[in-house]
Formats: C-alpha cells, sequence, structure tokens
C-alpha cells in the first residue's frame, strides 16, 4: 500500500525537484479543487479545440494518448511516467509475494522446479512441475478429490497477488458458498505457471480446478491477475480445455465481481463436465 | 449467448392521435472472452409501424377503453405478433390525454395486456427524452459538438428536451400544440383549450367558441405563440413564456447550436403553408398555420433547425425502441421475483474516498428513514436503492455496505420479502452474493449493476434474458430537484 503511493508521486517528486533545480516557477493553478485537478491533469494537452471530446477520447483508454510534446518529442513528464511503468513491470516479474498475505489466508507453500526468476522465464516447462518435496506437501496437507481446488500463484507477477488477493480469494469462498460447491486445502505454489495445475490435478483429482495467477505486466498495469479454471485438469490438459478471467486489477475487471463471478463459472463446469472452448457460458 | 434479439413494442396514445410499433433489439456480446460477460443493445430495428389513428375518446374527458384495445389487437394482428413475444416496451399517453379522467386507469391496463414486460409511463419530462430519442435529435446530438433540442409539438403540448453528448441535459414543456385552438373550414371557433387562455388573455387575444376569426388573426396567434416559445429556448425573453410552460422551467437555458421539431406539428412542415382558412382547417385545427409560423420564426433564431429523423411518430418509436436497457451481465436475480414494475428509486451516494463504519451506518440509515417515510413499507420491494458515486470497492468495504445494509433494511421493512439494489459499478454479483449470505432469504435480493439512476426514477425490471441479465425501463420523471411525486 505505502509502496503504490510512493510509485504514485514519483513522476511528481522527480518534476518538482526538477523544476526547483532549473529555477523554474510552477505556473499551474494548484489552487483547483483535488478532483478537477485530477482529471484535468490527464489532459495535457494545453489549448485543446474541444476539451469535451479530448476528455472522452481519454475515458475510452487507458493508454498513453493526448500527452503532448516538446518540439518533437514527448514530455519529461511523460517519459518519466513511461519509465516508472515499465520499471514496476520489471519489479513485479523479480517481486516475491509477502508471507503476510499467505498466512492471512493460511496458504501455505510449495514450489515449481523454476530454481530461480532467470531460469523461470526461459524454462516455462520447469514452472509446470511440483518439486518431489512440494509433492509430498501436498500429498500430505491437502484434502483429496475435492470438488473444487483452490490454488494461487505468482506467476509472472507477485505483485498482482499482493494487490488483489485480499479481494479476490474471500469473494470466491462467498461465491462458492452462495452456489453450494465444496472447496479443498488452497495454497500457494511459488514459481508456477498456468498448467501447473495439470501436475497438481494429477496429485489430487479434483473435479473443478482455479488457479489465481500473477499476470506478465504490461505498462498499463504491473497489478493484473487472472484466474484459469479447468475441468479435471489432468496431465495432457491442452490450453483450449481452459477458461480463463483476466485483467483482474483495481482497472480492469474488478476483483470482487471477478471472484463472484468464479463461482458461476465452476458451477456451469460442474454442470456441464467440462471448460475451456466446450463451456458454454 | 453470443447474441440475441428482444421485441419490443411502443404504444403512444396522443392528445389528438394514438400511434403503435414494433421493433426488434439486438443484444450482443461486448467483452471478450477474457473478461467477464458484458452485453450491449447494438442495434435498434423498427420492424412495424401503425397507421396513426385518432385517440379515441368516450365524452370529452375519458378515453374509449374499448376502443383502444381493439384497435391494439388487430395492430398486433397485424404485425403478427404474440404477446408472449414482447418482452419489453413502453406504453406512454401523452400530452392532454394524460389528463383524462381514466388515464392512469388505461395505461396500467394496458401495459399488462400488451405483453410479458410492458411499462407504463407518462409524465412531459419523460415523454420529451422519449420524443427526442425517437426522432434522431439524441442520436445526432453523439456527431455533434453542442447542445441540440428537440421540440416535439403534437395536439396538446410542445416537449422539449435538449440533449448534449448522447445524454439528455434538460427538459421543459409548453402549452403549445395543433389541437389547443379547433376551428372549421368557415373560421369559426369551436373550442379553445383552457391551456392558454390566460395567454391569449394577457397577449389580447379574445376568442371564444362560436366567434367567427379571421386567417391573419390566427396567423398571429401562431407566429407569437412559436416566437415566445423560440426565444425562451434562445436564452432571451425567459417571463414571455411563462403562461406557456407546463411545469417547471429549465434551471438554466444552455445556448442551444441546433433544433429538431418532431411531432405531428413536425410533419406538417414539410406540406405546403395554409393560405386561407380553408387550408387551414384540414384537421379542423390551427395546426397547419402553426406548423409553419414555427418554421418561419426559427430562422431568426440564434441555432440551426435541423430536420428529424422522425417526426409523427418520435414519441412511439422512443417509447418503444429506446427505452429499453440492459443490466450488466454479471448479476444477482431471482428469476421467480421478476419482473417487478414501477420500483421508485432512493440513491445512496457512497463517497468517493475511502468508507468509514461510521459514515456508512449512518447514511444507510437516514436512507432507510427516508424510505419508511416515503413508501409503502410492506411493498416487496418498497424502493429500489440506489448504489452510486463509489470508486474502487475492496472486499473490507462490500462486507461493510453488505452487513449495514441487511441489517437495517430487515430492521426498518421487516414485512418486505425482497430487497432491490442497483448498483452504479460493476460490483452487482458480489454484493447480491454478500447480502444472500446474510439475509438467508429473508428478505430476497435482486441486485443489478451498470445502470444509472437519480433519485426520484421509477424503473422497471425484466425477465432475465439468457438466465444473466435484464431488460431495464428507466422512467426519468424530471431533471428538476424533484421530489418523490410521479407516477402511480
Amino acid at each position: 500500500m505505502k509502496e503504490e503511493l510512493v510509485l504514485d508521486t514519483l513522476v511528481d517528486k522527480v518534476m518538482a525537484e526538477l523544476e526547483r533545480k532549473l529555477g523554474r516557477e510552477k505556473t499551474e493553478d494548484v489552487a483547483e479543487g483535488e478532483d478537477s485537478e485530477q482529471e484535468e491533469e490527464r489532459i495535457a494537452v494545453p489549448q485543446p479545440k474541444w476539451r469535451e471530446g479530448l476528455r472522452e477520447l481519454l475515458a475510452s483508454t487507458p493508454a498513453r494518448i493526448g500527452v503532448w510534446r516538446a518540439g518533437t518529442r514527448p514530455l519529461t513528464k511523460e517519459v518519466l511516467r513511461f519509465r516508472r511503468d515499465h520499471a514496476a513491470a520489471v519489479d513485479a516479474v523479480y517481486g516475491e509475494v509477502s508471507q503476510s498475505i499467505l498466512d492471512e489466508f493460511q496458504l501455505f507453500a510449495v514450489e515449481t522446479c523454476f530454481q530461480n526468476t532467470e531460469n523461470y522465464l526461459k524454462r516455462p516447462d520447469m514452472g509446470r512441475i511440483i518439486t518431489d518435496e512440494g509433492v509430498s506437501v501436498i500429498k500430505q496437507k491437502c484434502k483429496q478429490r475435492p470438488q473444487v481446488q483452490i490454488v494461487v500463484s505468482d506467476g509472472l507477477s507477485a505483485n498482482a497477488i499482493d494487490a488483489n488477493l485480499r479481494d479476490v480469494f474471500p469473494a470466491l469462498l462467498d461465491s462458492l458458498r452462495a452456489y453450494g460447491l465444496q472447496w479443498g486445502t488452497p495454497f500457494f505454489v511459488r514459481g508456477g505457471r498456468v498448467a501447473c495445475m495439470d501436475h497438481i490435478g494429477e496429485i489430487l483429482q479434483p473435479d473443478v480446478f482455479v488457479l489465481l495467477i500473477g499476470e506478465r505486466p504490461g505498462l498499463v498495469s504491473a497489478q493484473s491477475m487472472s484466474a484459469y479454471m479447468c475441468y479435471r485438469p489432468r496431465k495432457g490438459t491442452v490450453e483450449s480445455q481452459r477458461t480463463v478471467i483476466s485483467n483482474i486489477h483495481k482497472g480492469g475487471t474488478p476483483p470482487i465481481e471477478a471472484g463472484a463471478h468464479i463461482g458461476t463459472v465452476l458451477k456451469k463446469m460442474l454442470e456441464q463436465k467440462a471448460s475451456g472452448v466446450q463451456l458454454a457460458i | 449467448m453470443e447474441e440475441q434479439w428482444i421485441t419490443s413494442v411502443g404504444i403512444d396514445l396522443g392528445t389528438s392521435t394514438t400511434k403503435f410499433i414494433v421493433s426488434r433489439l439486438r443484444l450482443a456480446r461486448m467483452s471478450s472472452h477474457f473478461s467477464l460477460p458484458r452485453y450491449q443493445i447494438v442495434e435498434r430495428e423498427l420492424i412495424y409501424a401503425s397507421a396513426i389513428y385518432s385517440t379515441p375518446l368516450k365524452t370529452g374527458d375519458e378515453i374509449d377503453v374499448d376502443r383502444v384495445s381493439r384497435i391494439l389487437s388487430e395492430e398486433y394482428k397485424r404485425a403478427g405478433l404474440t404477446l408472449s413475444e414482447v418482452k419489453s416496451g413502453a406504453v406512454i399517453i401523452t400530452g392532454e390525454t394524460a389528463t383524462k379522467k381514466n388515464a392512469q386507469e388505461i395505461v396500467h391496463f394496458l401495459a399488462e395486456r400488451s405483453g410479458d414486460f410492458v411499462v407504463a409511463t407518462a409524465g412531459a419530462d419523460l415523454e420529451g427524452v422519449l420524443a427526442g430519442k425517437g426522432s434522431g435529435a439524441e442520436a445526432r446530438s453523439r456527431n455533434i459538438q453542442g447542445v441540440i433540442a428537440n421540440i416535439d409539438v403534437g395536439g396538446g403540448t410542445a416537449n422539449t428536451a435538449l440533449f448534449q453528448r448522447g445524454k439528455a441535459i434538460g427538459t421543459v414543456t409548453f402549452h403549445i400544440g395543433g389541437r389547443l385552438v379547433r376551428l372549421d373550414q368557415a373560421g369559426v371557433i369551436h373550442y379553445v383549450a383552457p391551456a392558454i387562455q390566460p395567454w391569449l388573455r394577457e397577449r389580447g387575444f379574445r376568442i371564444v367558441p362560436g366567434q367567427q376569426v379571421s386567417f391573419s388573426l390566427l396567423q398571429e396567434i401562431a407566429r407569437q405563440l412559436s416566437r415566445c416559445m423560440l426565444s425562451y429556448l434562445a436564452g432571451k425573453e425567459q417571463g414571455a413564456a411563462g403562461l406557456l410552460l407546463l411545469g417547471r422551467p429549465l434551471a438554466e437555458v444552455p445556448a442551444i447550436d441546433e433544433v429538431m421539431i418532431s411531432g405531428g406539428i413536425g410533419q406538417l412542415i414539410g406540406e405546403p403553408a395554409p393560405t386561407n382558412l380553408d387550408e387551414t382547417a384540414t384537421y379542423g385545427d390551427f395546426g397547419p398555420l402553426l406548423a409553419h409560423a414555427l418554421a418561419q420564426e426559427s430562422r431568426h433564431c440564434p441555432f440551426r433547425v435541423v430536420p428529424a429523423v422522425q417526426t409523427v411518430r418520435a414519441t412511439v418509436i422512443g417509447a418503444g425502441m429506446q427505452s429499453t436497457e440492459i443490466s450488466g451481465s454479471t448479476v444477482h436475480i431471482d428469476a421467480s421475483l421478476l419482473p417487478l414494475r414501477n420500483v421508485p428509486v432512493l440513491k445512496l451516494e457512497v463517497g468517493g474516498r475511502q468508507l468509514t463504519a461510521a459514515a456508512v451506518k449512518a447514511e444507510i440509515g437516514q436512507m432507510m428513514e427516508l424510505g419508511r417515510r416515503l413508501f409503502d413499507a410492506t411493498v416487496s420491494p418498497p424502493f429500489a436503492l440506489a448504489i452510486t458515486g463509489m470508486g474502487y470497492c475492496s472486499y473490507a468495504e462490500l462486507q461493510l455496505l453488505a452487513d449495514e445494509l441487511a441489517a437495517q433494511f430487515a430492521e426498518a421493512f421487516p414485512d418486505s420479502s425482497i430487497m432491490a439494489v442497483i448498483c452504479e459499478n460493476d460490483m452487482a454479483k458480489a454484493l447480491g452474493q454478500s447480502l444472500t449470505i446474510r439475509c438467508q432469504h429473508r428478505p430476497r435480493v435482486i441486485c443489478i449493476d451498470q445502470v444509472r439512476v437519480e433519485y426520484g426514477d421509477y424503473i422497471d425490471l425484466g425477465e432475465p434474458i439468457a438466465g444473466t441479465l435484464i431488460p431495464v425501463v428507466i422512467k426519468t420523471l424530471a431533471f428538476h430537484e424533484a421530489g418523490v411525486e410521479g407516477i402511480q
């Protein structure tokens, strides 16, 4: 939470510092109300021909449009923002999920054969296999043959789990309760790829599986999470058999609503005994 | 479900004419398969328009219910439509007809007999907005930068709605219509509507039934009526239109760039101008004169006059084709409780900042108290609770809301068996589930989202489409700070 605040104000702080060093005074009027300031802030075009139209365009996308320029180049502020977002994306890949959030939801951790992040990036196949040690921990701690198996994994963004699990996870449990579905023992997989659910499926034999996993970070958000769902994932399951709700983060698919909808999807999978492209939603 | 068509009808009982249309609306999935499902109405198609009937009246102040239903059953047959196919739509009683003795009775009678989900509506503000949507003004407002006014002039009233970038931003209604003054070809006055008599007196016009008037006198009346309204809309002479205003004036008249004239009078503009009393009284009233006076006077105004796409059928098309919206697709519904008609809306404005337990408790408490004061506590649901102004909603905040809503609703409305909640943001499924866990089906919960409503609106919730979403019709009664009065 604190980190987030620092990140969001980083560009402003750097800009303020630059302006101070260059001995320039801020020309913008800061006396405006906070809300309008926030909205106006995105309109970098100094004198738009049609302010309302520009505002509509900006509201329609998180992409970097209407950012204005100095000569043929982007503004310093915009370049800093871009680099900040890029740095956040890199950080998300190399970050680790905080222990406190795993404790909060009583998730024990196992690892895949990924070894380290460098190797994880180069060898996706190794992120799909749980270590022998992990397998025995899972066998020892988990309920066998559950109706629903929930697994959380950092994937390519540990940050996504830190940012969204508190909202998605309990909403997901509520939706399972609402549909009267029984879930097994949830746990956390470090260094997981989507298809690690196949290996876990072999071990625990669940009817349906939901994997909450950090997505490859982008420049819009480094905190985006996906929920991959599958009916009876086993060795040999192909990608077209998986169903996904992606882009779960504050500015995308609302986390609580995603959690609430997962129950509906799992229920349909159980009814139709299918998932992925074969599932009719 | 990838896409689906639903049938929607519109029925308009106007001051002078009654019309009926059938349209179909295409729902399509707008979201990718990797996102939560999201559907929208992507196409609205008119498939049948009835002839224009004279509104059947029994006596001067009573609508002939039998004849209206006979017309409709014939029209349904002609359109090849059975009642069960109709999933949405609106019946609207407009203009002076709405003041007839049995107007309310008939509108509900028709709504219940026109299909599974056809709602009863009335009110000058809503009428103006529907006409503006039907005439094409709303669609045009999306393509221009400024404000467009649609003036729908019928037999009894001129309903004006202002649109900007696809949004209705205001309405105002005038006592101006073709049948306010009726006469025969000899120029003998048969009727002068009481609504314009104060204005006529103030202007020094003295016309009474039985009196023979000259063409030039009538023309002058039509001209001055038009001028009064247009100069009001142009932002000058606010006072002059005072006696012609029906209901409240606009809080502020914005700069209007374009004007469309729809309604029966809008259609008459396209016909040759009358040059004598004989040609004026084609329909037994001064409508043709009024139409051309309006066209002429509007040339001296600061706005551009653009032709309406639909004129005489604008309101009925608006009611039939444009009144239906659909909810978000991840919602919490219980098909056995639907449809729900005419549910009044109370708004819970949840501040954009972090929610505190005390603030949520106090605000929900205030709203429940207001609900108890305004509505019958035994009705299910007594009102629909609209949650707006919420930014990002965390699970902790969701729990806070659900706790307070469930507890306080049960306390304030112990006899009500349904709680209806409408969220502005995409959160209805999560909130609905949280509420259901707490309420244990007493009351049962309907929670929908991605619908914008205002305090004072009435909403109709239709039967689920493909089990996942519902059609809704929002009846906006006023753009003014209206109390909860309106239709019942």
